[in-house]
């Protein structure tokens, strides 16, 4: 049986949702329980939010990150991720760290690497 | 008529027509590209605060100001905002806490709206990344708006404020080269067309607008004069505040169903208007206050769909409100008037070439967004940051025509025209690209003195 066409095939969805950003209920309106299955470990992936094989970066990193984040010369940190704040710092001239933009680059699918700080669920 | 390369075989309109009526083809379109690039936004994301433009706006200002700090006020002084205090400081983001009209979420009587938001108890507080001081002394505190960057200098008093005894600006942006033409052309500038309003006054005055450019108008001087028109900007405001009227929310749907919105006819106007002038001259059309597009700034340009008969023509071009372009080597940077009026409601300055004067000087197109003007959250870079000095500055929907020609310390020569209000004024401005002089041109249909 071939599988439902989706439009998310043709049209792709762009904005991804942080932890559990699955819509309430949706599963249950699924009657497809190939689907329902389907769904469930789709969810499961977008929990994890990273693939099993690459490995948690490490603290030291992540304090880097945050030291990063805090300083005030670069600007404000909210609503951006954090590459685009170093970027922001280059064009500016404010000479950013190189390492942290290597770290940024070399963990790009980690969101915890990445997130932009945010207030409540934006 | 308004050039003096009028055709020397002009004859008045008082003679039998020619044999061969004279064509007066127009001035080829040369040299022309677009730099509002800056001013379009692609993907719009309002997910963000605003703190970052101000970050952004003192951090790419902050190198200049310091060197014009320091050629100004010669000898050592500390920079403030650092770790320690010096008894001289430094600029950054000059900020006034202004009594605003009363909001609507508190329940209370909303103020009605006031022409002008100034009171003798307003303050003046300088802040930066770290921390903010309150100003005083030498320095008018009615005549700054919240977002300038300026250096100031003076000395701290002891409980907490800054004594301020001289202060400067960005000054002038530095100059760019002058590769003007080398012959008269002219670029019509007209704002506040004003269609779909109440009453029909401007409609004729319009339709001679419309009829000088393309040469329907008058005997062959004048024709051979408007063939030198290379380009109409329409700086905004094409539609009336009339057509902004907000019945169908207050009203009940089922009195509202079959009503159009008023907008509707206006732009079937300007479609009309826009043809006509399209079909012979390169037209630039600038969305304003009260025109369908999105209200903050920069605002992104009508949609063509909007305009069916005249987007078929090449000529058109829906542009950005502010616009930048260089039109024949001349640099023109304007907006449709808004961030100049919202300077003159929250200033002391009343004239209007007066504040588009300043704005030049202060290094900003409009300091005041985004806290009192609406403003898109940008992030890397401040666009309204002026780093070239334009040889055109103007803004529309002024209430009279001004223009000025400022010069400048680095050589610079700018023009500075504030575009009256066609609907109210039936003025528009016509600039000379060679001398970059600039003249009113007003159509109106009935004389003081015409009893008839």
């Amino acid at each position: 049986m071939e599988q439902p066409r989706r439009i998310t095939d043709s049209f792709p969805r762009r904005l991804r949702r942080r932890g559990s950003g699955r819509p309430p209920g949706r599963l249950k309106d699924k009657k497809d329980k190939k689907d329902n299955d389907k769904d469930k470990v789709q969810v499961k992936v977008r929990d994890c939010s990273r693939s099993p094989s690459q490995s948690l970066p490490d603290p030291a990193l992540l304090e880097m990150l945050r030291r990063f984040d805090l300083s005030w010369e670069y600007g404000p940190c909210t609503g951006i991720t954090r590459l685009q704040r170093w970027e922001r710092a280059q064009e500016l001239g404010l000479s950013p760290p190189g390492p942290i933009r290597d770290a940024l680059l070399e963990h790009q699918d980690n969101p915890d690497v990445t997130y932009r700080w945010m207030w409540d669920g934006m | 008529m308004f050039s003096e390369q009028a055709a020397p075989t002009a004859q008045g309109l008082l003679a039998s027509p020619s044999a061969e009526p004279p064509t007066f083809p127009r001035v080829p379109v040369s040299g022309y590209s677009d730099c509002s690039q800056l001013f379009q936004l692609g993907e719009r994301s309002f997910s963000r605060q605003y703190a970052h433009i101000y970050a952004v706006r003192l951090a790419g200002m902050r190198p200049g100001l310091e060197q014009c700090a320091r050629s100004r006020w010669a000898g050592v002084f500390a920079v403030l905002g650092m770790e320690s205090w010096g008894p001289w400081g430094l600029l950054v983001l000059a900020e006034a806490v202004r009594a605003g009209p009363v909001s609507y979420q508190h329940n209370l009587v909303p103020q009605p709206p006031l022409p002008k938001y100034i009171q003798p108890s307003d303050e003046l507080i300088l802040e930066d990344e770290l921390q903010r001081i309150k100003l005083e002394g030498a320095i008018d505190v009615q005549r700054l708006v919240t977002g300038t960057i300026l250096a100031v200098y003076g000395s701290e008093q002891d409980d907490g404020r800054f004594l301020v005894e001289d202060h400067c600006f960005a000054g002038l942006p530095p100059p760019l080269p002058w590769n003007g033409p080398s012959s008269d052309r002219f670029v019509l500038l007209a704002s506040g067309l004003g269609l779909g309003s109440v009453s029909g006054e401007a409609l004729l005055s319009t339709q001679l607008l419309v009829d000088v450019v393309t040469g329907q108008l008058g005997a062959e001087g004048e024709q051979s004069c408007a063939a030198h028109i290379t380009r109409v900007i329409l700086a905004g405001n094409l539609l009336s505040q009339n057509t902004q009227s907000r019945d169908t929310i207050n009203k009940a749907k089922y009195l509202t169903k079959k009503t159009q919105a008023a907008s509707v006819e206006a732009v079937k106007m300007l479609d009309e208007i826009l043809l006509q002038l399209c079909t012979s001259v390169p037209v630039d059309v600038m969305p304003g206050e009260f025109d369908p597009t999105n209200y903050t700034l920069p605002q992104q340009p009508l949609h063509h769909c909007m305009l069916p008969l005249a987007s078929a023509y090449a000529t058109l071009r829906l542009v950005t409100n502010p616009y930048q372009a260089n039109l024949d080597g001349v640099r023109f940077l304007g907006t449709s008037g808004q961030n100049i009026s919202d300077i003159f409601k929250y200033s002391s300055m009343d004239d209007y070439l007066e504040i588009l004067e300043w704005t030049l000087l202060a290094g900003h197109i409009s300091p005041t967004a985004p806290d009192t003007l609406g403003c898109y959250p940008f992030y890397k870079s401040d666009p309204f940051i002026l780093t070239e000095c334009p040889h055109v500055y103007f803004c529309g929907n002024a209430p009279h025509f001004q223009s000025k020609l400022l010069q400048g310390k680095e050589g610079q020569r700018v023009l500075l025209v504030t575009v009256p209000d066609f609907s109210a004024t039936q003025t528009a401005c016509l600039i000379n690209l060679h001398d970059l002089t600039c003249r009113p041109i007003t159509f109106s249909s009935f004389g003081a003195d015409n009893e008839d």
